[in-house]
């Protein structure tokens, strides 16, 4: 049995991984090559191999630069186009929807009050150092899906209850972060850089932390592919099947809305690219989720390394913000893919 | 086990009420009994809303009767888990997800879920059963096809295939040929029958009489919740049942053990349609 559909899978897996790393590979260093110092190609690669060797000790200004800032900021950027692209295609089958991306649920928006709060009133808790605006974004981010989801349940708890529960706590806390910040004309500065999303401000430790909550929330995730494919089929059918739907999707919920929420807490709000790449995936490698969820971490990657090298070269040595960038470049293809699909997505 | 062998479903007085204040709300179905033996395909018909498909979503475990025990394949289905009900009755939905770009393999392939011993892929068994049913229901040159591009007919085909390949002892299909036209109604309830020859107890609610007339072997007629009539189709269906419980006056003919219903005209224009929708349910949404 040469050609089954799981041998069939698993090289169209292993291809799309091989290929998809390579080139996550090459952009990574091109990554590296991009910024304000001048950095080469080969230099790129001579230092990141002597930072290899030498495990992080620097020998020159440009090794320090590498080590230091960019290094850091794309691992930092392939992390957070994975999280946010599984968070994606995890939304979109638990929502049973695939136009929601991993804000629906009112994740950004929370995240982008908690922020608001701390920047403007100026909090700061002992211990935490720099990472209260993380904290506290992430601790927002996940209070409005317990929101979304405590008022998703009243309403039935069917995946149209979700979607407008998330509209519904997006909605009223943006309202918050908007009075917040009419208030604070004169000090808003701080937040506008964090609402626009950027990876300029990652370093070592930042990485780290979004680096291995990426790794183990996404690996969870993959473990469950399978179940991802039954829930597709509704609750319904989904416990039919003999799935235990009502935990599942409760446990799943709550950890996608945590793994979005660390994409955002360090980095800002950066949209589409949760919509998209599963999107995009689909449409290539078709809907089963043990080649999604993998295809769209790889393809996610990719995205966001593109554009985070976009955002450091367009006006050098000056930086565009990366929300930003990622909405033009996501908005008009994202309605050619409506346009496109149409038919097929008719919701 | 007090059920012998033979037996796959056993329904024994169950009642079942919606909504949250079960003393106050009208009982949906009412101390409903019956036996269903194994390779029987069981037709249910009723009126819109008396209770058909409470019924049956009662007998997969996805609502659970307030009185009365249902067993299947022996067991109390209260003491069963999802899965192990998932193993023995399976049940034919009425769409399928068009949205997400799921082949017709795939698809299929989740009939096996409840099977599958692996975290990620399914065996080669499971794939060979996957590649049996595709063929059974001529759906194999579909196999790569997305579910959105499919036309009714062979969705229907394909929704068989993935309840076939679950290998189940009972079959559950509510409605299987509601949006189809002449060719494959008759199509899939010969599926359907021929499942049932193969030994799966099948289950099916239609409101098409002429198909259940062809093809059951018992008829369950519902009405208000409760079992009005309960036999074979030539026992059940006659003039009389069908005025009562449609308010439909029809002609019978029959010819040798064939019956074939016409309808002439409501038995009563001057009643409304109302009478049977209970308050209960106006408010709940059934999937």
């Amino acid at each position: 049995m040469g050609s089954t559909k799981a041998s069939r899978a698993k090289i169209k897996l292993a291809l799309i991984l091989g290929l998809g790393s390579i080139s996550i590979v090459l952009l990574f260093i091109l990554s590296l090559t991009t910024g304000v110092m001048d950095i080469s190609f080969q230099e790129a690669m001579s230092g990141l191999w002597n930072l290899i060797q030498n495990g992080g000790e620097h020998e020159n200004t440009k090794e320090l630069v590498l080590w230091q800032l960019r290094i850091p900021r794309a691992l930092g950027v392939i992390a957070v186009g994975i999280g946010l692209s599984v968070a994606g295609a995890v939304m979109q089958a638990l929502i049973r929807n695939p136009l929601v991306d991993p804000y629906i649920t009112g994740v950004s928006s929370g995240a982008a009050l908690g922020v608001t709060t701390a920047v403007l009133a100026g909090v700061t808790i002992a211990g935490l150092g720099v990472f209260v605006t993380p904290v506290i974004a992430f601790v927002g981010a996940v209070m409005a899906f317990l929101f979304t989801m405590l008022l998703a349940e009243a309403a039935g708890g069917r995946s149209i209850s979700y979607v407008l529960g998330g509209v519904i706590v997006g909605i009223a806390l943006q309202s918050g972060t908007t009075i917040l910040m009419y208030f604070n004309a004169d000090r808003l500065h701080s937040v506008l850089y964090w609402l626009f999303g950027s990876f300029s401000t990652l370093n070592w430790q930042s990485t780290w932390i979004i680096v291995v909550c990426v790794s183990v929330l996404s690996f969870i995730m993959l473990l469950y592919a399978k179940e991802f494919n039954v829930i597709l089929l509704g609750d319904e059918q989904a416990r039919q099947l003999g799935m235990n739907v009502k935990p599942f999707k409760t446990g799943m919920f709550i950890l996608v809305s945590a793994l979005a929420a660390v994409c955002v807490a360090f980095t800002g709000i950066i949209g589409f690219v949760g919509l998209i790449v599963p999107h995009l995936v689909r449409m290539v490698i078709g809907g089963d989720h043990r080649l999604l969820l993998p295809a769209s971490m790889v393809v996610g990657a990719n995205i966001l390394l593109v554009a985070d090298i976009v955002c450091k070269t367009v006006i050098a040595p000056s930086e565009l913000p990366i929300g930003a960038v990622i909405s033009i470049i996501g908005a008009p293809f994202f309605g050619y893919l409506m346009i496109r699909m149409g038919k097929e997505y008719v919701m | 086990m007090s059920c012998d062998g033979e037996l796959t479903v056993k329904v024994d007085n169950i009642s079942f009420s919606y909504g949250a204040k079960k003393s106050l709300c009208p009982r949906t179905l009412k101390g409903i009994t019956i036996d269903a033996k194994k390779g029987q395909l069981i037709g249910i018909m009723g009126p819109n809303g008396c209770g058909k498909t409470t019924f049956m979503r009662c007998i997969n475990k996805v609502l659970k009767p307030q009185e009365g025990a249902i067993y299947i394949d022996g067991k109390d289905l209260d003491r069963l888990k999802m899965m192990e009900v998932a193993k023995i009755c399976a049940n034919i939905p009425a769409d399928v997800p068009d949205d997400f770009h799921l082949s017709v393999e795939e698809f299929v392939a989740l009939g096996r879920y409840p099977f599958v011993t692996g975290i990620w892929w399914e065996g080669e068994k499971d794939e060979q059963l996957v590649r049996d049913a595709m063929k059974a229901y001529h759906v194999t040159h579909l196999k790569d096809r997305k579910l959105g591009e499919l036309s009714s007919g062979e969705k229907a085909r394909v929704l068989l295939a993935k309840g076939a390949v679950q290998q189940p002892k009972i079959l559950l299909a509510d409605e299987p040929s509601a949006h189809l036209d002449l060719k494959y109604k008759l199509q899939v309830m010969q599926a359907l029958k021929d499942l049932s020859r193969q030994g799966v107890t099948v289950i099916t609610a239609s409101h098409d009489i002429n198909l259940i007339a062809k093809y059951a072997d018992l008829v369950i007629v519902i009405s208000d919740g409760g079992i009005i009539s309960y036999g074979p189709p030539a026992e059940v269906i006659n003039e009389e049942i069908i005025r009562a419980v449609y308010g439909v006056e029809v002609t019978i003919i029959r010819d040798g053990g064939e019956l074939y219903v016409i309808p002439l005209r409501p038995a009563d224009p001057e009643k409304g349609d109302d009478e049977n929708t209970r308050p209960c349910e106006k408010g709940i949404v059934a999937d």
